[in-house]
């Protein structure tokens, strides 16, 4: 079966949000242990956009925050975007290295910004693969304190070629009470939201 | 893909979207947000005062699988933006151009394809000088994202970015 992003039925629509659900509890657990402090995370939100307003709805195009981009590798393709306000990407430096007011433009400290990111996005994938039985790996971390747009446009170019939507899964997490709020961003190719929405029938019909 | 001023006339600050563009007049002034590997091309007709801003995405409309969105490529995008700006009212041989963006965010250098900040930049160039508008300043490349805005009143074209600071070209 061919299935049309723009036209995802409303069972579609809820499966890919309850197995997002899924991913993002685990990250955020694990995030959670490491930061030793509660966390706190909204059902995640799941939107189909044209490629050309992904940023904007992501945050805001010129919006400046501390973004951790993955590619993701195996039977399933496409990308994981962590984006951090700059206070949130301090507040886990401080976390971390126990300091006050740490710079987050120094290499050390992004460095430790991309290991988040990878620990949320790894752990996130991990369950996903575990839940649909489906190999998936996140590459290593590449991180940069810029605007949204410019993070993203990267991406979005890759996938324009081949899609005039994109799906994205979208969840904000807030950790120590509201002082911290992220998002992780999930886009997948069409070949393989395809073969995920295929999975998600077998499993439930 | 607008083109009709009107609609935006009670801003004085015209924001495109990406794979967008837009055209106008003195006071207005255009920008766009976020530049990364995508080029923001400013064409100026200084006499007129004419100022038109398009956000390309990718080098070429050729061989492209979805192409109703023609601003979203520079050799098409390009040509409309002339096309509309002469409809405006501006004089083609006396647009000048300025080019900002083309960067490459992250380096997963392997991925050729990655590097589409580059081709972006050729394209463009390529194009201008096809289409005989010369590019009077330029701030392209680089590894950070880019804001711009272009005062129609005076051809000016900031850029600002997230750690660079502001300059004017």
């Amino acid at each position: 079966m061919v299935y049309d992003i723009s036209q995802l039925t409303d069972f579609h629509y809820s499966a890919l949000k309850e197995i997002s659900n899924i991913g993002i509890g685990n990250a955020v657990t694990s995030l959670a242990t490491m930061l030793q402090s509660e966390v706190k995370i909204m059902t995640p939100d799941l939107n189909v956009s044209r490629i050309e307003k992904v940023a904007d709805f992501s945050g805001g195009a010129d919006k400046i925050v501390s973004g951790v981009l993955m590619k993701l590798f195996g039977s399933v393709r496409g990308y994981m975007v962590m984006l951090l306000p700059p206070e949130s990407a301090q507040l886990i430096c401080n976390t971390i290295i126990q300091e006050e007011n740490s710079d987050i433009t120094n290499p050390m400290n992004e460095s430790l910004i991309s290991e988040v990111g990878h620990i949320l996005g790894s752990t996130y994938m991990t369950a996903f693969s575990d839940f649909l039985g489906v190999d998936v790996f996140a590459s290593t971390p590449f991180h940069t304190y810029d605007m949204i747009g410019a993070i993203m446009d990267n991406i979005l170019i890759q996938m324009s070629q081949e899609v005039e939507y994109a799906i994205i899964l979208d969840t904000l997490f807030t950790l120590k009470g509201n002082d911290m709020h992220g998002k992780l961003l999930t886009l997948f190719d069409p070949v393989s939201l395809e073969l995920i929405l295929q999975k998600v029938d077998a499993m439930f019909h | 893909m607008r083109c009709f001023t009107d609609e935006f006339k009670t801003d004085i600050m015209i924001v495109i979207g990406m794979a967008d563009y837009a055209v106008t007049r003195s006071p207005e002034k255009l920008t766009t947000l976020g530049l990364g590997s995508c080029v923001g091309i400013a064409l100026y007709d200084p006499v007129t005062k004419i100022g038109g801003l398009i956000h390309i995405m990718l080098p070429t409309i050729e061989n492209a699988r979805y192409t109703d969105n023609r601003a979203k490529f520079a050799d098409s995008g390009i040509s409309i933006l002339i096309e509309e700006m002469i409809k405006t009212g501006a004089v083609r041989r006396r647009m000048v151009a300025k080019i900002a963006g083309g960067a490459k965010m992250f380096s997963f250098n392997n991925d050729a394809n990655m590097n589409i900040g580059e081709r972006n930049v050729l394209a463009t160039k390529a194009v201008l000088e096809e289409l005989k508008v010369p590019i009077i300043a330029e701030d392209v490349g680089k590894n950070y994202g880019r804001t711009v805005v272009l005062d129609t009143n005076t051809g000016d074209y900031y850029i600002k970015s997230a750690i660079k600071g502001e300059i004017i070209i």
